[in-house]
This record gives C-alpha cells, sequence and structure tokens, in this order.
C-alpha cells in the first residue's frame, strides 16, 4: 500500500458520517430515510429492527442508522449510540396526545454519554397534514429550550412531499463539519 | 607520439569543453536559483495577502456581519411585501442562509473556538428568527371540522388566523370526536387528505365516509369505527371491546384488548402489548368507496391482513398467542 492509498482512506474515512435516527413509533423515520434516498415510500412496514443506508451527499458519506420506534424497541436504542455524529429526532407532529412521551424519551437520550458530543436535528415531520403542530408549538412541547448540552436545531419538514429535508440534513451536516473536519 | 600527442590534445579538449559545460551549467543553475527564489518569495507574499484578507478573524466578521445584515434587512423587507411573492423571497433568503452558513463552515479551520460557537449562535438565532418571520407572514391552512348542521364548513375557516394554543383540549386535532357516549357519528369526505382523531369514545359508532391521510385513535371502549381507505398510517391504543373496519398504508395497534379488526392494510399490520384481537378482511362499502379508493392511491390489490406482526412474540416458529383470524362463518358485514 503506497503513501497516496493510505491519505486517500484518511481522506475517506474523514468525511463519513454516522447519523442515527430515532423517535417515537409512526413518526416517519424510514419514509424520511427511503425519500431522501429517492425510494418508493407507499410500501412501507413498520420497522421491526432496524434500517442503515449509505448515502452520498455534497462529498459526504453518510451512514444512517433508521432504528425502530415501538416500545418494546426502544430498550435497544443504547446498542446504537456509539460514535454517533448526529442524532436525527424524528416527531409526528399530527401526533399531538403523545407529544409528553415524546418529551422524555428525547431528554432521556440527551443525558446519554456516549450521544454527548452529538449535534441534535429534530424533524418536525407530517407538516403536509392540516393537523400537524407547527415546529414552534413542537419546539415548546419538547422543551427544546432547555437543551444546552448539544446543538440542536428544530426543522419543520414532510417524508411524503419530501419539504425541508434536504435543508436539515444539510444543516446536521454542516454542524458535524465544523466541529470535526479540517475543511480543505 | 602523434597517438599520444592526438591523446593529450583530445584530453586537453576534453577539458577545455567540460570547463566551459561547468561554467555553463552553474551559471545555468545560478539563474534558475535566483528565479525560483524570486518566485517563492512572489507566492509568498502573494500567499500573506491572500490570508491576512481572508483568514484573519477581523475581516471574517465584516464579511459575516455584513452578510448576516444583509439578510435581515431581506428578512425586515418581507413585511411590506405582496403575498405571491413571498414565497419566493424566502427561498432566496434560506438560498442566503445556506450560503452564510457554509462561508462558517469554511471559516472554522482558522477561527477562535470562542468565536465559532459565538458565530453559531448567531447563527442559529437567525434562522429561528426566519422561521418565525415565515410562520408569522406565511400562515399554515387550518382546517375545523364542525358538526354538519352547520353546512359549508371549511372555506371560511380556512381563512382565519390561527387561534392561538389555549388548553389541552385545543391541543387535539381538528377533525375529532373525543369524549362522546352512546352516540352515532358521521364525517363525510371533508375530511380528504387531513388528518382525523378520536378519543375516550365509549359505545359510539363512528363513520368516516372519506380519505384521511392519517388518523389517531385513542382511549375506545365498545365502539365500532368505520372508515374509508386512509392513504397514510392508522394508529390506534389502549381500546377495549371495540370493533375496527379500516382501510390503510400502515397500521399500529398497542394495549389493545378483546378488539375485532376487519382491515385492507398494504404494508404489515402491528400489534404491541394486545391481546385476544382478531383479524378479517375489510367489507365495508358505501356510496364513494370506488372513488376514495383512487383518491388514496391504495393497491386495492395487495392485503395483508391475516399477516400481523406482534412485537412482542419475535418468535418465527411458533404462532404469536395474542392475536388469531376471525373464522369466516363469524365474519360480519358492514353497511
Amino acid at each position: 500500500m503506497g503513501l497516496l492509498t493510505i491519505l486517500k482512506k484518511m481522506k475517506q474515512k474523514e468525511k463519513e458520517v454516522r447519523l442515527l435516527m430515532l423517535g417515537l413509533d409512526n413518526a416517519g423515520k424510514t419514509t424520511i430515510l427511503k425519500k431522501f434516498n429517492g425510494e418508493d415510500i407507499d410500501k412501507i412496514s413498520p420497522t421491526l429492527g432496524f434500517n442503515i443506508k449509505t448515502l452520498e451527499h455534497r462529498g459526504f458519506k453518510l451512514n444512517v442508522w433508521d432504528v425502530g420506534g415501538q416500545k418494546s424497541l426502544r430498550s435497544y436504542w443504547r446498542n446504537y449510540f456509539e460514535s454517533t455524529d448526529g442524532l436525527i429526532w424524528v416527531v409526528d407532529s399530527a401526533d399531538r396526545m403523545r407529544l409528553q412521551d415524546c418529551k422524555r424519551e428525547l431528554h432521556a437520550l440527551l443525558v446519554e454519554e456516549r450521544l454527548a458530543g452529538a449535534t441534535l436535528l429534530v424533524f418536525a415531520n407530517k407538516q403536509d397534514l392540516p393537523g400537524a403542530l407547527p415546529a414552534a408549538d413542537i419546539k415548546k412541547g419538547l422543551d427544546l429550550d432547555e437543551i444546552t448540552t448539544h446543538h440542536w436545531l428544530i426543522q419543520g419538514c414532510s417524508a411524503v412531499t419530501g419539504e425541508n429535508l434536504l435543508q436539515g440534513i444539510d444543516w446536521i451536516i454542516d454542524d458535524i463539519a465544523s466541529r470535526v473536519f479540517t475543511m480543505d | 607520439m602523434a597517438n599520444a600527442d592526438g591523446a593529450v590534445f583530445v584530453t586537453k579538449e576534453n577539458i577545455c569543453d567540460s570547463e566551459f559545460t561547468k561554467q555553463f551549467i552553474a551559471d545555468k543553475l545560478q539563474k534558475r536559483e535566483d528565479e525560483r527564489l524570486a518566485h517563492v518569495q512572489k507566492r509568498k507574499e502573494e500567499k500573506s495577502a491572500v490570508s491576512a484578507a481572508q483568514e484573519n478573524t477581523k475581516s471574517f466578521y465584516e464579511q459575516f456581519s455584513k452578510e448576516k445584515n444583509d439578510l435581515e434587512n431581506e428578512l425586515s423587507l418581507c413585511d411590506s411585501l405582496d403575498k405571491n411573492k413571498l414565497v419566493d423571497k424566502f427561498d432566496e433568503i434560506s438560498v442566503m442562509y445556506q450560503k452564510l452558513q457554509r462561508f462558517v463552515t469554511e471559516s472554522t479551520m482558522f477561527l477562535p473556538a470562542y468565536d465559532l460557537q459565538q458565530t453559531q449562535e448567531n447563527l442559529s438565532k437567525l434562522q429561528t428568527s426566519i422561521q418565525e418571520k415565515r410562520n408569522e407572514l406565511i400562515p399554515k391552512k387550518k382546517f375545523a371540522f364542525k358538526s354538519k348542521k352547520k353546512g359549508t364548513v371549511s372555506e371560511k375557516v380556512e381563512e382565519k388566523p390561527k387561534p392561538v394554543l389555549e388548553d389541552e383540549d385545543v391541543l387535539l386535532a381538528d377533525c375529532k370526536f373525543s369524549d362522546r357516549n352512546g352516540e352515532q357519528l358521521v364525517m363525510d369526505s371533508t375530511i380528504n387528505k387531513k388528518d382525523v382523531a378520536l378519543t375516550c369514545l365509549d359505545s359510539c359508532i363512528v363513520k368516516l365516509h372519506g380519505t384521511p391521510s392519517a388518523v389517531h385513535i385513542n382511549k375506545l371502549s365498545n365502539c365500532t369505527i368505520l372508515s374509508g381507505p386512509v392513504s397514510g398510517s392508522i394508529f390506534i391504543r389502549e381500546c377495549k371491546n371495540c370493533t375496527f373496519v379500516v382501510a390503510c398504508q400502515q397500521l399500529r395497534i398497542h394495549t389493545t384488548t378483546d378488539t375485532k379488526f376487519y382491515i385492507h392494510v398494504t404494508s404489515r399490520a402491528i400489534i404491541e402489548d394486545c391481546s385476544t384481537v382478531s383479524f378479517g378482511p375489510y367489507n365495508w362499502t358505501y356510496d364513494d368507496i370506488e372513488k376514495h379508493y383512487e383518491m388514496s392511491g391504495l393497491d386495492k390489490r395487495r392485503n395483508s391482513w391475516d399477516d400481523i406482526d406482534d412485537f412482542n412474540w419475535l418468535a418465527a416458529d411458533k404462532h404469536s398467542p395474542n392475536w388469531s383470524l376471525i373464522p369466516e362463518d363469524d365474519r360480519k358485514k358492514f353497511t
């Protein structure tokens, strides 16, 4: 292996970003992942286990881990925390009845030591539904202003229409990049 | 001797020649060295000029605050702008914002950690104010479901500005039934493409003659729920002794007991913390159902009503004790 190969390998590794996507069940995590990757979204079943996708975006290699959100799976979430650069928390903005559950689960994650360095992006999903709470209300409902330990941003979006998905992902990549990588 | 002379001569000539060449090469090398040094010097000057101009924290702040000001100016202009142009304007603003964000990212190399943190705080404040402005000027269209008596509903309500959140009740979705007992409740096609919520109902019959995008159901007992095709997901929890006749793309059932489901689901239905729930195929018909199927985009040919994932029963070789199929003779018809 020549020096150039080693350098190239380091370079590739350098631009790798690991994103962990979590949230209550029915939030639309898998739909966001598939929509972002340009796949068909009509045939998605509730996730029993997890999905991993490696995407190329803006010269970054994104390893996205989408873990099922059913109550019985949440205790396994911690198996995926290691070396996470960014946490994407997905919320069903129309599910007003479970906003408290949603807040509790999110704040439980934020005290996790292994997620301490991760950037947090909150997707207020399903904004295509007329009954969806706007991102500002979700922000209030989840007490996001209390968070001082992580860089965070809330972004209203719709996985069905694809609205604002790119903006959210771009933000989280930029934030991670500014912490982790020195630019060329 | 001639040979020797010749040899001497040749050697002499060689010496002369090689000395001449040496001198020539030395000159050339010196010249090159000078050129190289000059070039290096020039590069150095250029580079330090550039880096002084660009990579200096002060000039970073100048450019950052200039672009930030531009952005804020644009934002304040929005107030007086025509409604039709607002969307384009906000797109423009978000492009400006992204450019600014990229500029910050590229400058991280030379910015001290404190300045970087400050800048990022500034950035996120800016984004929040953009978002707030956007929400203020382009309010989301709101829909409220009123009882059928009032006739035409939706048009006028949609014009009104968004009501301020007051209490838990308002926190529930717009198309909803809650806290009813022993009633027959009907919604018509005004729920198309909307989200519907049903909560805390006892001994009610609910008919949804339409194609909503999503349905949330919570805390029902002794109810019968009939719904047209739902283009997205239905989420059911904490129900007892009910009957559901629903069609949808995704169906999640939680903490529900003694309940029958007649379903058309195009992905796989799941149950969690449920017991004595049973399943049969969807069989409700009403006047516009074909039209609603078409609008919902559900594939009529694909129905996995008999293939349920139990999240509390992961053994593949043994059937979950929590759910069963309704025998054909026991299936009810719904109209």
